[in-house]
């Protein structure tokens, strides 16, 4: 059998230009498949690599209004609830650069490490930034984007709190974790709070909270929620992979739409393979009236057929999945993570994706060839041999 | 019912073609061990007969033959006479719509594409017009081919096959592709591959077409039972018997 195999690889090589282009065609198609791939994995990343143990605590209607500041203590109250920390959505731009997206918080600094401790801060930034309060403590894609370094002064230019605020560089991050965005900005939350007025002081965003026991946290999170349940401002208070999934879900028909597109690419790799397996056959009539002549049976023809397009399977998603992880792990991803590093923070080709894809060319060209192999098998041995010779 | 119009030669191997024999193997060499007088094709009364549409037509017409093992016949006849049909049958390519066909002891039109493929790898050697030989596989994997289809370790495949192309003059040409083998070296590469798993009865389709007459008469010489089609009187001269065969009877 494998030295068939081997036989049937070899017709690869009649048509080289056939073959070229038919693995090229596929080659492209699965590229389009594993970047397609890889921005559903990429978005799924968040809510796949959450913290187990950490909760998130939001306003009951929308994550956009705030809760009163006062309510961290509450939390920290609850049985089981480790640390929590809190925080507020900043959204400043840079003036000069209003496209470039980045996302800022304020923070409370004393705790706000310790909740997200998969952003690595060294003892001295944290030291320096603790003791400066328009310090601001800044992921290592974000700065190296921006040119940032320690001691640079920064002015970013506020939407949700008009004005310019200045702030200093005292530290850089680096993410522990890939679900964690390596271009974020963290400031002091006292720092905004303090040149805040009215209705907008003493608020924060959201808490998130750590809790002793994973397997309690959708106990702690009803407890939590029941503490606010008589007060003017309700809570809902969900896992970080339940609020990850929920904001998800937001874009669930775009997320359907790249599915139904990938399987769109795999039925036109299908129809190319189809075609040249099929063209293939027809111009082997002969050869294969001439193996049954001289003894082969019907089933080592069609295996000839399938073998064939298996090896052009095989060839066409290495070269696809050879050009799409360099594509995407060195270019495509990296050029995401800087920019939409909020959205991306980790854009890569997962193993299993790029073992997905060869598979699947594997499967398709055989799929492929099955009717061309079948009308291979019953090719009459006297007719192909008369027609032909 | 047909006559058997035969043209007996007494075959005269040259001194090339003995010396040749003493070199190959014992399998390689003429009727090695055939036992004369015992019948290895036996057709009686055999009918083929094909449609076109609605439209019968009969190619073969209540033939009955009779080949010794051993032997070396020629068919020859017009365009149409039914030659090939009649190669197809006895090659177990086909069956026949009536009448019996006997060949090596099996009964062709009871065995089913299965039991005939086997049939076929086992008895039947196959020379094509064309030569017919796989472009992508050099001219020792080509040989190869037939004993792929046997318990052959890889070694001894590779041994048989360097064996047979030695035999048809081709030992320094077998990691040769067919494009690179002039119209006469194919063809011997495709007797090498009809010859390679000792066939029961060699079936040739105008074998001659491209080798030069000498080498034609050295390879003809090595093989056992032969049953040749040919329009080429010259080839058909060097059959022990030629039979004529005309709008599917022989004459």
């Amino acid at each position: 059998m494998i030295q068939l195999f081997l036989i049937a690889a070899r017709n690869l090589k009649r048509s080289w230009f056939r073959t070229t282009f038919t693995v090229a065609g596929c080659a492209v198609a699965l590229l389009a498949f594993v970047m397609l791939r890889t921005v559903l994995s990429a978005w799924n990343v968040g809510a796949e690599h959450a913290a187990q143990d950490r909760l998130g605590t939001r306003h009951k209607v929308t994550f956009i209004m705030p809760l009163p500041k006062r309510y961290i203590d509450d939390v920290r109250q609850v049985p089981g609830v480790k640390q929590a920390t809190f925080a507020n959505w900043f959204g400043a731009k840079i003036p000069t650069q209003p496209d470039e997206f980045f996302a800022n918080f304020a923070v409370e600094s004393k705790t706000y490490f310790d909740v997200y401790d998969e952003m690595i801060v060294s003892p001295e930034d944290k030291a320096r930034w603790l003791a400066d309060k328009k310090g601001a403590i800044v992921g290592h894609v974000l700065a190296k984007k921006m040119g940032w370094k320690i001691g640079d002064k920064v002015v970013l230019e506020g939407t949700i709190y008009p004005g310019d605020w200045e702030f200093n560089i005292d530290g850089i991050y680096k993410a522990s974790k890939k679900s964690m965005d390596d271009s974020q900005l963290v400031f002091h939350w006292d720092y905004l709070n303090d040149a805040l007025t009215g209705e907008q002081k003493d608020m924060i965003g959201w808490v998130s909270s750590r809790v002793t026991d994973t397997s309690r946290s959708g106990e702690i999170s009803r407890e939590i929620d029941r503490i606010f349940d008589e007060r003017d401002t309700q809570t809902v208070t969900m896992s970080e992979r339940a609020m990850n999934v929920s904001f998800m879900a937001g874009f669930s028909a775009l997320l359907t739409a790249l599915e139904v597109v990938s399987v769109i690419i795999l039925g036109i790799m299908l129809l190319v393979l189809g075609n040249t397996i099929a063209m293939g056959v027809r111009e082997r009539t002969k050869e294969y009236a001439v193996l049954r002549a001289i003894g082969f049976e019907p089933w080592h023809v069609r295996f000839f057929v399938i073998a064939e397009a298996a090896t052009l399977g095989i060839v066409s998603g290495v070269v696809g999945v050879g050009i799409a992880y360099p594509f995407v792990n060195n270019m495509v991803g990296r050029a995401i993570e800087e920019n939409m590093g909020g959205m991306f923070p980790y854009f890569r080709v997962e193993p299993n994706t790029a073992l997905l894809a060869v598979a699947i060319a594997i499967a398709l060209a055989a799929f492929a060839s099955l009717i061309p192999s079948i009308q291979a098998g019953r090719v009459s041995v006297t007719d192909a041999l008369r027609r032909v010779g | 019912m047909s006559t058997e119009s035969t043209n007996e030669r007494t075959s005269k191997p040259n001194a090339e073609a003995k010396a040749m024999q003493s070199d190959v193997p014992e399998q390689y060499r003429k009727n090695a061990t055939p036992e004369r007088g015992k019948a290895i094709i036996e057709l009686s009364g055999v009918t083929k007969t094909f449609f076109r549409g609605k439209e019968p037509l009969t190619v073969l017409d209540g033939l009955s033959l009779s080949i010794e093992e051993g032997g070396f016949e020629a068919l020859m006849g017009p365009s149409g006479s039914g030659k090939s049909t009649l190669l197809n049958l006895i090659a177990g390519l086909d069956r026949p719509t009536s009448g019996k066909a006997i060949i090596a002891g099996n009964d062709i039109g009871a065995m089913s594409d299965g039991e005939l493929a086997k049939f076929r790898a086992r008895h039947i050697g196959f020379i094509f017009q064309s030569y017919n030989l796989m472009p992508v596989l050099t001219a020792r994997e080509n040989v190869e081919l037939p004993l792929l289809l046997t318990k052959l370790s890889s070694t001894e495949r590779r041994k048989r096959a360097e064996t047979a192309l030695r035999v048809t003059g081709l030992e320094n040409r077998m990691d040769h592709y067919p494009r690179q083998l002039s119209g006469g070296q194919e063809q011997r590469v495709a007797i090498a591959r009809a010859i390679v798993h000792d066939p029961t009865i060699l079936v040739c389709d105008e074998p001659t077409g491209d080798l030069d007459r000498k080498s034609a008469d050295d390879i003809l010489e090595l093989l056992t039972t032969i049953l040749m089609v040919t329009h080429d009187p010259a080839a058909a001269d060097r059959a022990t018997i030629t039979r004529h065969l005309n709008k599917g009877r022989l004459e």
